[in-house]
């Protein structure tokens, strides 16, 4: 198919909502998330968590429920529906809370979702907007399932220790990008609190206000963080760092927060950046391009810093080795599109 | 219709556009949001256009933006196919006239109106397929973009075709768009779950009792078909089939069976159990509405009623999709309906023809024998 088959306006492509949310909501382990919409909006997505988690290796199947929206309730509203489907879905085994996500038809035939959602149940019942393209973007759901899980948090005491914020659960480098973070941490002694929402209990969401800052998965998520800092005084970085000095100002800050030195943690990092440019030494002198087209600015940014460390000299863009430029996290994110330069190089 | 836990079939909307995406010389524009449009677009592995509705589209109308859309493709000369989605219907926009200028094709196919079925039929009747008396040849029904197995099947119907000197005529859908209009008068199915209902049905091609009585049907019908070089295929391939079941039943035990699948795959694989292997099916879940059966069947679209079905039974094998993989990791497994994700399919492979019953034995046979001690 054509890569771009869409008159140009780029604002029409920001991904579904409900997609956005799902993608948080379905990672926490005791809940079900109903969404009050047509299957079809359901099976998607149970169809895309299915594939992406396959490729993560996590056999876990997803825990959605659907209303079930026929044309009928399209005509006659769907509250009936959504009541019957809550108090099935809190009746559920070990089930500890549920979670009700909106779809662009109810958006548009006007059910009162959240009056619904304040009834009795016997579990607590989230409601987050999440209308489709009526309620925003993908990130838009993301933000708003974060933003309204937070919400369900009270103040704890502060622990030397970092949450992770809004991971990109559908990525498939997403456990890997978090082990880099983690180890990066860890050189500065830090633990991890909270993944949030990552493979998370529903209890654990109460200790979300214990870190001592939170790290943003990208800057796409600076509204959790300025309502995190709001709720719980907690500061944030934010975006997880891509390239080799972001790498290492990551580090920088995280010890500024903390307070520490960090000076043993930036030249530990440092000679591992080191060793691992020289093990690139052959691409030395290679005349390359980047691919500009299917990159993000600070991608970008980090592949021509990486370049201009290993000497590759820049040619022009059809006449010599294009090399792939991916958001590559920290220093064991770039020895991997590292390795993906050389086969293209040496193609 | 009831709640529904982690639906397991796509809806209506999809349907369509499998079907009309099919047709070579049609530019297809899902009219609504871009969740809509990417889902189809991911599982079709076809070109789609989206209309990309936003807010403003829906409050002010989605004239203008489906205008946009529909002025970017006049002029490649393709037919311009338009589907509705949920929002854009429950509008009530008319969105006929608003097309009045062009010559577009318009399948009202809405995600709450039924399941990838349904969808694919209203589409395919939109289309207004007729038989060409003038038209030699059979039609090859039942291919549908959302079959992994489509593009075999056609493929495997074609090469019988091809030994009995039969000419192909319009394949639905997979074809150009013009032969929807000069169908032959005589139809062979792939998949029952997507039939075209054009032109007389000569029969399925599922299962190799079904592909015989297909032939034979075929050469009392057509002038000058010979098919004594299928018959003979066949002979030969299913003594092949049951050599190689009987070696497995020498060592092992018929396995017991449980199916999941639309309800034409699900009938052919019990079938084909049964009769090789003498393999106990314990149990049917069709994803769709079940059809008539001699083994226990029943509608099971949820991943819970899978999910139970398969705790149940405790079946040795289990036939599905990747979701009923992820149920049952320590049984054998053999996949015939989407999603089957996980695995990587580069070759066409059919479920229909002779090819298909060999290539699903062959798969069934392998993984049971994986899972043996």
């Amino acid at each position: 198919m054509t890569s771009n088959p869409l008159p140009a306006n780029s604002s029409r492509l920001g991904g579904c909502t409900l997609t956005g949310a799902i993608s948080v909501t379905s990672h926490l382990r005791d809940t079900v998330t109903v969404v009050h919409g047509p299957k079809g909006c359901s099976h998607h997505n149970v169809s895309l968590l299915h594939a992406s988690w396959l490729d993560n290796d996590h056999a876990v199947l997803p825990s959605l429920l659907s209303t079930g929206l026929s044309e009928k309730e399209v005509i006659f509203g769907g509250e009936e529906a959504l009541r019957k489907a809550i108090a099935s879905a809190a009746g559920g085994e070990g089930v500890r809370a549920v979670v009700v996500l909106s779809t662009c038809v109810v958006g548009t035939i006007g059910d009162d979702v959240s009056g619904v959602c304040a009834e009795d149940y016997g579990v607590p019942v989230v409601s987050i907007p999440s209308a489709g393209f009526l309620g925003g973007t993908f990130q838009d759901g993301m933000n708003n399932a974060l933003i309204a899980l937070a919400g369900t948090a009270g103040p704890c005491r502060k622990e030397r220790s970092v949450n992770i914020i809004g991971e990109m659960n559908l990525e498939f480098e997403v456990e890997e990008n978090y082990q880099e973070i983690e180890r990066l941490l860890s050189l500065l002694h830090l633990p991890v609190n909270l993944r949030f929402v990552h493979n998370l209990g529903w209890d654990q969401i109460a200790r979300l206000g214990a870190a001592e800052f939170n790290i943003l998965r990208s800057p796409a998520l600076v509204p959790v963080g300025e309502y995190l800092k709001n709720r719980f005084g907690t500061p944030y970085i934010a975006s997880f760092p891509h390239g080799l000095s972001a790498t290492l100002s990551f580090i920088r800050e995280v010890a500024a927060l903390c307070g520490f030195d960090g000076q043993e943690a930036l030249r530990e990092e440092c000679l591992r950046q080191e060793e691992m440019l020289g093990q690139f030494s052959d691409l030395r002198q290679v005349q390359v391009s980047l691919d500009r087209i299917h990159s993000g600015e600070d991608e970008l940014l980090a592949a021509e810093e990486l370049a201009a460390a290993l000497d590759l000299v820049m040619g022009t863009p059809g006449t010599c080795a294009r090399l792939p430029v991916s958001a590559a996290v920290g220093t064991a994110g770039t020895r991997r599109m590292l390795h993906r330069w050389r086969r293209a190089a040496h193609a | 219709m009831p709640e529904c836990d982690n639906p397991l079939w796509p809806c209506a909307m999809t349907g369509a556009a499998a079907c009309l995406a099919g047709f070579e010389g049609i530019a297809v524009v899902i009219h609504g949001s871009s969740g809509c449009y990417y889902y189809p677009t991911t599982l079709l592995h076809a070109p789609l256009y989206g209309t990309f509705i936003l807010e403003d589209d829906v409050i002010f109308g989605s004239e203008d933006r489906l205008q946009e859309v529909i002025g970017s493709l006049s002029g490649t000369g393709k037919r311009i196919a338009v589907i509705t989605t949920c929002v854009p219907a429950l509008l009530g926009e008319d969105i006929r006239s608003m097309l009045d200028e062009h010559d577009v094709i318009l399948v009202d196919s809405p995600g709450f109106a039924g399941d990838v079925e349904t969808g694919y039929a209203k589409a395919l009747a939109v289309l207004e397929p007729r038989v060409d008396p003038e038209t030699h040849g059979v039609n090859i029904d039942g291919a549908c973009l959302f079959d992994p197995f489509a593009a075999g099947n056609v493929r495997e119907a074609r090469r019988l075709l091809a030994m009995v000197s039969v000419p192909v005529a319009t394949v639905f859908s997979s074809d150009r768009y013009d032969r929807v209009h000069h169908a032959a008068p005589y139809t062979i199915g792939t998949n029952g779950d997507f039939p075209s209902g054009v032109g007389e049905n000569l029969g399925g091609m599922l299962g190799l009792a079904c592909v015989r009585e297909t032939f034979t049907r075929l050469s009392d019908t057509i002038d000058g078909a010979d098919c004594d070089p299928v018959f003979s295929e066949l002979e030969q391939q299913e003594e092949r089939l049951v050599r190689a079941c009987d070696k497995f039943l020498q060592r092992y035990d018929p396995p017991s069976a449980a199916i999941f699948a639309g309800a034409s795959y699900a009938l052919f694989a019990a079938e084909a159990l049964h009769q090789y292997l003498d393999a106990e099916i314990c149990c049917i879940g069709t994803r769709n509405a079940q059809g008539e059966s001699r083994f226990r069947t029943e509608q099971a679209s949820s991943l819970s009623r899978v999910r139970e079905l398969i705790a149940t039974h405790d079946p040795d094998l289990v036939i599905g999709s990747s979701f009923e993989r992820s149920l049952s990791q320590e049984k054998a497994f053999t996949g015939i309906i989407p999603p089957l994700r996980g695995r990587v399919r580069i070759y066409p492979a059919p479920l229909a023809g002779i090819n298909g019953t060999l290539s699903f034995m062959e798969s069934v046979l392998n993984s049971c024998m994986d899972k043996k001690p």
